[in-house]
């Protein structure tokens, strides 16, 4: 318990220079570092992210943000000579330690990523797949939860008639929205998002960030984007990565009219990255 | 001068075609005779006996291999048991489990080295360790001799599939909180399955051809066997015994079996073509 009120209380130091110190927070970053063998990619970041508030993680190619992302569901860990170091508080413990248990993290912490990843299934297998492992439901059960997240993800209406068809034979942009169907599904508390429009057209990108303003209601979303006004549209946060260092968290309507750093400026201003 | 080297460049490049063109005339040429001498003088050794027939004395008519077609049968079934769950749970290990180990990478090598040593040693070995010690030619040791040939083929294909499946992939598996195990069962193996089945295929067909390790191990047998532990005729070693034979019908009876086994394996690796077509096709 002490150590809920200790890192509440290292949160509100850290956002102490932030207006909206009242609203909850999900997950807190203390001192975070991550190596890719002997390389030091993200320097001691410390940030928290507001419960059911969109946070944008921005910066040019090769800052960090994505590997930031990826420590939070710990996804890194499939490789074997990538290592976080320092503290990420979800629900007052330490997601980094090693008593975590994954699967029951990821769960809680879903992740979109950059390319839409469906499984080689059909379209409702697709999305009953993670549901299968965690609850024990009854095959109308499972078919009502599918249509739930398929409604919830903007894409029922396109594939209702077609729920028994390989996912592969979706468009780009109804791939990354059955992606998120399928992170839904499992009923995580927090979706990352790792650029999840670039690879897609202008339509389907707005769809996708159509969606995740009506996700925010209800999740606590973090999202990658080399795209600042994708940033500026979605986001209620703002944190900005430069080489592997935050340079500076803020709310998003503040980061992009009133940046307190210069180096924000600079980026702002297209003057690198 | 530039007009000559034009000339004579169109020239060196016309030549190499030629010759690139008539060496793959060669090689298919080579592979149609053989097929087309098997077919002529075996396929008039195929009739009824010869498929249900136990074989006879030189001299007697209507001998045939039956015996021995089920022992192939049996022996490359046996064979496929035991080597197609072992090279692809060592694939498995190596490319999913054991990624980027050290462990992984011994394996990957001494599949390498297996995959390379002759069959007639593959033979002698099996002799030494299950023959001897059983004080029998046996049938289990001519399928264990096989199953040995199979292991590697089928790792490495196995593990060259599990490659082609991206990273991506199973990152997304993980993401959902979904166990590696499972990930890797019901996403990788899934993606990577007709590359699995059609090296598996290729496997078969590579052991079917196998005659040297057979004759260390299953020998032959001129009886019905329903024993796993005692002698077994098959296919290639009645080839070989009939074939060294100085009498006719049992030449002719060789020729039979020859055609058989030269069909089914181009009828084998057909098949395989056809489902890596689909692999390949996504």
């Amino acid at each position: 318990m002490d150590s809920v009120i200790e890192n509440v209380a290292t949160a509100k130091q850290l956002t102490s220079s932030l207006d909206n110190v009242s609203s909850e927070i999900e997950l807190i970053v203390k001192n975070l570092s991550f190596y890719y063998g002997k390389t030091k990619a993200l320097k001691n970041i410390s940030f928290p992210i507001y419960n059911k508030k969109v946070t944008a993680i921005i910066g040019p190619s090769g800052c960090g943000k994505s590997t930031l992302l990826r420590c939070f569901n710990r996804i890194f860990e499939l490789y074997r000579d990538q290592r976080a170091e320092g503290e990420i508080i979800f629900r007052s413990e330490n997601i980094l330690s090693r008593e975590t248990h994954l699967p029951t993290l990821r769960a809680k912490i879903g992740m979109i990523f950059q390319k839409p990843t469906p499984f080689p299934l059909s379209i409702y297998d697709n999305i009953a797949f993670g549901m299968k492992l965690y609850q024990k439901l009854s095959r109308s059960e499972i078919r009502e939860k599918v249509e739930i997240a398929l409604r919830k993800a903007a894409l029922w209406e396109e594939v209702k008639d077609k729920l028994l068809e390989p996912a592969t034979s979706l468009s780009g942009g109804q791939q990354q929205r059955l992606c998120i169907a399928r992170a839904i599904a499992i009923e995580p508390e927090v979706i990352l998002m790792d650029e999840p429009a670039s690879a897609l057209d202008p339509i389907a990108t707005a769809k996708i960030e159509e969606l995740i303003e009506e996700l925010s209601q209800k999740y606590t979303i973090v999202i990658v984007t080399h795209n600042m006004q994708q940033a500026a549209r979605v986001s209620d946060y703002t944190a900005f990565l430069y080489l592997g260092e935050l340079i500076e968290f803020s709310q998003t309507e503040e980061f992009f009219t009133n940046p307190k750093e210069s180096k924000s400026k600079e980026y702002l201003t297209g003057r690198f990255g | 001068m530039t007009a000559t080297s034009s000339t004579l460049r169109k020239t060196i490049d016309y030549a190499y075609q030629i010759v690139a063109t008539l060496f793959s005339f060669l090689a298919i040429f080579i592979l149609l005779i053989i097929l087309y001498e098997v077919l002529k003088r075996g396929f008039a050794a195929i009739n009824f006996s010869f498929f249900f027939h136990l074989p006879k004395p030189p001299g007697e008519e209507g001998g045939g291999i039956a015996n021995a077609l089920l022992g192939s049968f049996v022996i490359t079934t046996i064979a496929s048991l035991i080597g197609i769950p072992l090279g692809i749970m060592s694939a498995i290990y190596s490319s999913e489990f054991g990624r980027g180990s050290l462990f992984s990478k011994y394996i990957r090598f001494s599949t390498e080295v297996l995959s390379s040593v002759p069959s007639i040693i593959i033979g002698l070995f099996v002799y030494a360790i299950v023959v001897l010690p059983m004080k029998s030619f046996s049938t289990i040791a001519g399928a264990i001799a096989l199953s040995i040939i199979t292991i590697p083929l089928i790792h490495r294909v196995t593990e060259e599939m599990l490659f082609m499946v991206p990273d991506t992939l199973r990152e997304a598996g993980l993401a959902l909180g979904v166990e590696y195990p499972v990930v890797v069962r019901k996403i990788c193996l899934k993606s990577a399955r007709i590359g699995v089945i059609t090296g598996i295929l290729t496997a078969i067909a590579r052991i079917s051809g196998e005659t040297a390790p057979l004759l260390f191990t299953s020998l032959n047998s001129p009886f019905w066997n329903v024993s796993l532990f005692k002698p077994m005729a098959t296919a290639n070693v009645t080839v070989f015994v009939y074939a060294m034979s100085p009498y006719d019908d049992w030449r002719q009876i060789a020729w039979g079996a020859s055609f058989l086994i030269t069909a089914s394996i181009l009828l084998i690796t057909i098949l395989s073509r056809i489902l890596f077509k689909r692999v390949k096709n996504g």
